[in-house]
């Protein structure tokens, strides 16, 4: 099982590689790019990118120096016809300093990119949506060579499509940036915080009314009330508790490691710590995290995964409400737990904004 | 002088056909499905010639195979064709459209949301006409965009040629889009494909977790991927207040946040219409917001 993680920095291709990434994945925005449409859209991150061709090319140095391939995001959800032009120029720069892959969000893109017969691994973004074995060799029929499998994908569903087009890699999340909606399907913006942040994050005052215009009676308002503060419980659990980190810097959730065996036994090779954006200890110590847990499921097994997976952190409680899990279809019943009641956030910290 | 647009009527639950009276004319349909007030640009009167079945958004409101064929029989009596649309869809879906799709008489519409349900129409269906709905033709329609620079950030690429040429070799007859924020007439005149335009609402952001969808279940069920619903969308809306702060009137439907358009949008559609940049209105029938208890008296 190979580990990918993000770089905002050059500096952090050395500190990454070094902590087992086996593969590193970032942004970049050249002056020209800005120069020329106006805006820094060349990903679906406008900020946390590395800033020139110059910084590229050295994290494509750095990367392979410290023993990892390097992919490029050029996954914004879609491009104009100049921008699709101006991406094709970008990757085959990328092909030039050394770098591994695009990673990429947009179908007509992928098509364009794909027909360059580039020297680079071609990956389907999250972002494109990627959830069935049709789709999947849609993507490969447009030249992709790896799938990364979106979020609110379950682990047996990733194995069909794994088993329906064996000639694809695929990526799933494991750690690190949850998305309340499918991020592909997503076409808001992730606003400055003063102006909303993003949509999912905003201060949206929210009530059920009946489409028949009759009021709720009294049990249907107990039901909203109770699913709206189950959901804001999850939201909590969804942006990393918090963002918040144990004292040993370990990101709380989303997370998915209980779930590294399943999916290595459905055929997903590589797994995605997210967040371009987060702090480099942040990433450093998702990397060990990750790392760790495949050590001791290659060493010990799957119930030592498990074991680790949910203790490490020293709140198993968090794991067993399911909301801070990826796949919460492989956590198993814990007993005792307070798990078939709706889980509640455990403290008085107030989620943050910006994820 | 241009073409004027062909009407259209979505409807969401096929049971709600019934409704209708034979050879409705729009106001009759709209009325019908329980619509008082709704901007029409100058279409009430006008027939309504095609029926959108389906969803675009939720893979659990695919119409059963019995409700397909009775919104056959039902298009018939209505003098109406008919168009089944369809989600992003994973495997099982992917399962259900293919026990599907035969129940459609050749050269009736299917609006395809995602891309393997493209390619499973253009290998296994060709008798049927593909168009690509809302969740392919990508662009920024953000509901709290305070100005029209946000919406430029990132452009869309309906008219780009790659885009073009990508659904052409899908043999893709139409798109199907939103009035964004913003939007200007001439976003409309250069798709390359002919374009239906939905109104009132456009849609902003779906998810696969569904949170009235969630009402009913317990525990770490609720929220999880692929989680049981009781298609709790067809009885609430979640009615979405953005305090402080500006932006468009904004609800949740099932998995989706939607947008009325403004009355500047209103004229915006209504320009492009003029221009005979739009090929057909779509009208949201019975997937809307709560419009009965909206209205006064």
């Amino acid at each position: 099982m190979k580990i990918t993680a993000p770089i905002s920095r050059v500096e952090e291709a050395d500190v990454l590689a070094a902590a087992g990434a086996d593969e590193l994945y970032c942004g970049v925005v050249p002056e020209d790019w800005v120069d020329r449409f106006g805006t820094a859209g060349v990903s679906r991150r406008v900020f946390a990118n590395l800033r020139s061709y110059a910084e590229l090319r050295e994290a494509v140095r750095r990367a392979h120096d410290g023993g990892a391939r390097i992919s490029l995001a050029l996954n914004a959800q879609h491009y104009d016809e100049a921008q699709i032009e101006a991406l094709a120029d970008l990757a085959a720069r990328f092909e030039d300093m050394g770098g591994d892959a695009v990673i990429v969000g947009d179908a007509a893109a992928l098509a364009v990119l794909g027909a360059k017969g580039l020297a680079l691994g071609i990956h389907v973004s999250s972002i494109a949506t990627c959830r069935s074995a049709e789709s999947a060799g849609f993507f490969a029929d447009l030249g992709a060579t790896r799938v990364v499998f979106p979020r609110h994908v379950t682990v047996a569903e990733m194995a069909a499509v794994a088993a329906a087009e064996p000639l694809l890699e695929y990526e799933a999340f494991v750690l690190n940036d949850g998305c309340v909606f499918d991020e592909g399907a997503c076409l808001t913006l992730h606003l400055p915080g003063k102006l909303g942040g993003p949509i999912c994050l905003d201060r949206y005052d929210y009530a059920y009314v009946r489409t028949d215009g009759r009021d709720l009676d009294p049990d249907e308002r107990r039901r909203a009330e109770r699913n709206e503060a189950a959901y804001e419980s999850w939201l909590w659990y969804r942006f990393g508790c918090g963002f918040s980190v144990t004292a040993d810097g370990l990101p709380y959730g989303p997370c998915g490691l209980c779930a590294l065996a399943a999916m290595a036994e459905g055929g997903v090779g590589h797994v995605k710590i997210a967040g371009r954006e987060a702090a480099t200890e942040r990433k450093r110590r998702s990397v060990e995290f990750v790392r760790e847990a495949i050590g001791v499921l290659d060493s010990q097994g799957r119930d030592a995964l498990f074991d680790y997976a949910t203790n490490r952190r020293g709140e198993p409680e968090r794991c067993a409400t399911g909301f801070m899990c990826y796949y919460p279809e492989v956590l198993p019943p814990i007993p005792g737990s307070t798990a078939s009641a709706s889980p509640a956030r455990p403290a008085p910290e107030r989620r943050g904004r910006g994820a | 002088m241009t073409d004027a647009p062909a009407i259209a009527v979505t409807v969401t639950t096929p049971g709600n056909l019934a409704a209708l009276p034979s050879a409705p004319v729009l106001g009759e349909a709209l009325a019908a499905l329980g619509w008082r007030r709704l901007e029409t640009f100058g279409c009430e009167g006008r027939r309504v010639e095609r029926l959108h079945i389906g969803s675009e958004y939720c893979e659990r409101l695919i119409p059963a195979p019995a409700e397909l064929e009775t919104a056959v029989t039902e298009a018939g009596r209505l003098g109406a064709a008919l168009t089944l649309t369809t989600p992003m869809a994973g495997d099982a879906a992917l399962a259900r459209l293919r026990r599907l799709l035969p129940l459609l008489p050749e050269g009736s519409e299917v609006v395809a949301n995602d891309w393997g349900v493209l390619r499973l129409l253009a290998r296994d269906f060709p008798a049927l006409v593909a168009r690509a709905g809302r969740m392919l033709c990508r662009m920024v329609k953000d509901p709290r965009l305070p100005s029209e620079t946000w919406g430029r950030l990132y452009p869309h690429g309906l008219g780009a040629s790659p885009f073009v040429t990508l659904l052409g070799r899908f043999g893709v007859r139409g798109v199907e889009m939103d009035v964004a924020p913003f939007a200007r007439a001439e976003d409309f005149a250069h798709t390359g494909l002919p374009v239906a335009l939905h109104v009132p609402y456009g849609s902003s952001v779906k998810g696969r977790i569904c949170r009235p969808g969630s009402l009913h279940q317990e525990g770490a069920r609720k929220f999880a991927p692929g989680h049981g619903c009781r298609l709790e969308c067809l009885d609430y809306v979640g009615e979405m207040r953005r305090h402080g702060a500006a932006g468009l009137h904004t609800f949740q439907r099932g998995n989706t946040i939607f947008y009325r358009h403004s009355k500047a949008m209103e004229e915006t559609a209504a320009a492009a219409v003029a221009a005979g940049s739009i090929d057909r209105l779509v009208f949201s029938g019975d997937w809307n917001e709560n419009h009965r208890a909206d209205q006064p008296g």
